[in-house]
């Protein structure tokens, strides 16, 4: 299946120039499998943050659908 | 020969630059001393940028009476013969001459190594 | 022995006699609470004995910085302005940015504080050892940034200058103090303090130094520090969007307050978000000895501010269902120059709408009325018409004309823009913050939402975490460090206080540090008659379902789930199930 992931705050250089990135991962992929694809292990980056699909925030092993929206947000500091 | 160059776009206003060239030159951080001094504020509506730093023309040298100010890639003030007058300072197109105690204090860019482009966390000075 | 760092001086000024005197700081409360945040509450556990009237004679006004201020440690530039708070009754400490802060220590003091109630409308003028006082009858009743061009032409840019708006003339609860035009003491009525006063404004310049040990050596380390640890994109992303970068994370962590606090998010956001806004950006601006640079200068139409900051652009958006841009920065524009507290009074308004839709009480607006809600800014700074009763706050108008379920606030002051719904651990810590709902002493969302690690709809563990956060805040605020340097640790903190004071400090002290600075606010408040019937949450939290389509819909807080959060901070606090004290802990504290 297709996900698209998004990247924000301080994660975004992962990503170099490009805004987002569409990946083919397997069915039932879930968040953290997927970022693995696109080369970020979440427990590698100190300041990682949340992830959301769809606009929804979600655990880091909650499962992915065709066609979804996976952003990856750093921590944010302060108030 | 190289000068402070300023870009006003980078600047945030933290002063930085004041306070540690203050440290190295005054043993205090103590910005009313430097030989630096950079400030933003609000006019009305308006954002505006205050800045004082030495750009090495030379006018100071020129215009001393006493012969006190020498320039060649920095400003010396010899205080043996500085007698504190203020005509450098009245004339100093960047209004960053100080007059203290009846002697001139002028930047002297830290022997070539300013400490304020070292200390601006944003770049906006730099010595080129 | 002093510490190096301090100026040793504290600056007493009486408004009523216009006198004033200078005495050492007490070292000793300064050897346990440091600075800024902790000593100020020190000095009014102190000096204001319990029971005073917030806006009578015997409340004073406490200007206080720490041994890092006026040094070039990376984001200590911020100024600590403590009263007894006129809305909640409790103690409060607000944290004002810009230049008054280095210019205090500048000017050589450590503490500035004022007494008395002016006998007419004065400002105060202070340079290095020389207090003026001058008659400001001209400048009462103009808005807080007319005053301050006034007086910038007059005095000079080397002058900071502090000022409040009509709102804190006529001593309206959620009156707020400004400095740099931009930057505001904020909340609990801090300005209606400096009302009471008849001060308008204090202006302040200072020619002076900061002395400490091997300063070349200091300076050197500062500045490694500097370009290693806050220069670093963790931190640096507050230079980039500033505080608008919350916007994103918050709406899909299902924390951001909609329409009064019935939804948790906002699926127009685009229309308003950073990448929005900052296309009006004109400057960015830092406070002093900042590294970071967080304030965005914006102008958009004919509305002009530093910011909007996170809290403004969701109350006067989302939670009021607004979704223009222009609108949220002529909110800003216009509750800085009225000297209104964004978040209270975005809050109160947006109650104001809801009373109105749900016909309780007509208010005259209701949700998404952006041109009343600007105009209603203005009735509320100078209490004309339904402005009189709302600038009390919503407690106030919640008991006296019914919807107090719905009344987002906790002892007197109106809820940051965060929904507890969504992240349970900051009902806890709205309710147990020492001077009412307040985001900026445990911020629960870091933990519970941007976190992929702890839970948000569950009580488990949230008392620990709490004061986990809470103790971290309460020392940083002490030091004072602002908020933004995020990657700060215990470490750090000692390090740089070692070298400043020319003392030994250790990572673990910090934490003690920490903990003392928690409990002597809870003891100027239980001396008040707080206790735990006052640490409570609106009835909206555990009544109503929170609506929308985000993450924590459907979440409501249950009664037992948040008694269960408070009495796992009263055992990590040490207090007992009341929420109270014991006589031996307050003991220690002093």
């Amino acid at each position: 299946m297709k996900v698209t992931i998004t990247l924000r705050g301080t994660l975004r250089k992962y990503f170099g120039e490009d805004k987002e990135r569409v990946y083919d991962v397997p069915d039932g992929c879930t968040c953290d499998e997927a970022l693995k694809i696109a080369g970020i292990d979440y427990r590698e980056i100190k300041n990682f943050g949340f992830v959301s699909v769809n606009n929804k925030r979600v655990m880091i092993d909650d499962r992915l659908n065709d066609g979804d929206t996976l952003k990856a947000f750093s921590k944010v500091s302060g108030g | 020969m190289k000068r402070l160059k300023f870009n006003k776009v980078n600047c945030i206003g933290c002063q930085l630059c004041a306070q540690v060239c203050s440290a190295y030159k005054e043993g205090e951080y103590v910005p009313s001393k430097a030989r630096i001094a950079i400030e933003t504020y609000y006019d009305r509506g308006n954002l505006k940028y205050a800045d004082h730093f030495c750009i090495l023309c030379g006018i100071c040298a020129k215009n001393c009476p006493t012969e006190a100010i020498t320039m060649d890639d920095h400003i010396t003030v010899d205080f043996d013969k500085c007698i504190g007058c203020g005509i450098c300072a009245e004339k100093c197109p960047k209004k960053v001459v100080r007059i203290r105690e009846e002697k001139a204090y002028i930047c002297d860019t830290c022997n070539g190594d300013p400490k304020c482009v070292k200390t601006c966390p944003q770049h906006a000075l730099t010595f080129e | 022995m002093t510490m190096l760092g301090y100026q040793n001086n504290v600056l007493r000024i009486n408004l009523k006699d216009r006198t004033f005197s200078t005495e050492p700081l007490r070292m000793d409360f300064a050897r346990k609470y440091i600075g800024s945040k902790g000593l100020a509450i020190r000095y009014m556990y102190e000096e204001l004995k319990p029971g005073i009237d917030p806006l009578g004679e015997d409340n004073k006004l406490f200007l206080t910085t720490g041994p890092l201020t006026g040094t070039p440690v990376p984001c200590s530039g911020k100024l600590s302005v403590a009263a007894k708070s006129p809305a909640t009754g409790t103690m409060n400490d607000c944290s004002i940015g810009g230049h008054a802060g280095i210019r205090i220590k500048f000017a050589g003091y450590d503490m500035i504080i004022f007494e008395g109630i002016a006998e007419s409308p004065c400002y105060v003028v202070i340079e290095d050892g020389n207090v003026e006082f001058f008659d400001a009858g001209d400048l009462w009743g103009l808005g807080s940034h007319d005053a301050e061009g006034i007086l910038a032409d007059k005095y000079g840019i080397e002058y900071s200058i502090m000022s409040i708006g009509p709102a804190g003339e006529k001593l309206s609860n959620m009156a707020c103090i400004n400095s740099d035009y931009y930057r505001q003491a904020g909340r609990g009525g801090i300005g209606a303090v400096m009302g009471s006063k008849k001060m308008k404004a204090i202006l302040i310049k200072g020619t002076k130094g900061v002395k400490v040990a091997n300063i070349e050596k200091t300076t050197d380390r500062i500045l490694e520090i500097l370009h290693d640890d806050v220069l670093q994109d963790d931190n640096t992303f507050v230079f980039d969007e500033g505080t608008t970068a919350f916007l994103e994370a918050c709406g899909d962590g299902g924390i951001v307050p909609y329409k009064n606090f019935s939804e948790g998010n906002d699926p127009e956001w685009e229309k308003y978000n950073g990448s929005v806004l900052m296309q009006y950006r004109e400057g960015k601006r830092g406070c002093g000895s900042c590294g970071l640079g967080c304030g965005n200068f914006l102008k958009i139409g004919d509305a002009i501010c530093e910011g909007p900051e996170y809290e403004t652009i969701a109350v006067a958006g989302p939670n009021a269902c607004i979704t223009d841009p222009e609108h949220i920065v002529k909110f800003n524009e216009v509750c800085d120059n009225m000297g209104l507290d964004t978040i209270s009074t975005g809050d109160t308004i947006v109650w104001a709408m809801e009373m109105t839709e749900k016909g309780i009480y007509d208010f005259g607006i209701k949700f998404g009325e952006a041109d009343k809600m600007i105009k209603m800014v203005e009735m509320i700074a100078r209490q004309e018409g339904v402005g009189a009763d709302l600038a009390n706050g919503v407690k106030y108008c919640s008991e006296k004309y019914g919807g107090t379920d719905f009344a987002m606030q906790v002892k007197g002051l109106e809820f940051p823009q965060y929904e507890p719904r969504g992240s349970w651990g900051m009902s806890l810590a709205y309710a147990v913050s020492d001077r009412g709902a307040c985001h900026m002493r445990a911020y629960a969302p870091n933990e519970e939402v941007f976190a992929a690690s702890i839970p948000p709809y569950t009580s488990e563990g949230k008392g620990q975490m709490v004061y986990n956060l809470a103790e971290f805040n309460a020392v940083k605020f002490s030091l004072c460090i602002c908020d933004f340097w995020g990657t700060i640790s215990y470490e750090i903190m000692a390090e740089m206080l070692t070298m400043i004071t020319g003392e030994e400090w250790t990572a673990e002290e910090m934490g003690e540090v920490g903990r003392r600075v928690i409990n002597i606010g809870r003891a100027f408040n239980q001396r008040e008659g707080f206790n735990r019937a006052h640490d409570t949450i609106p009835k909206r939290l555990v009544k109503d379902a929170l609506g929308g389509q985000g993450p924590a819909a459907g979440q409501k807080i249950p009664q037992e789930a948040f008694d269960d959060m408070l009495d796992q901070y009263y055992e990590v606090m040490g207090w007992d199930k009341n929420g109270m004290m014991p006589d031996e802990l307050i003991q220690s504290l002093l």
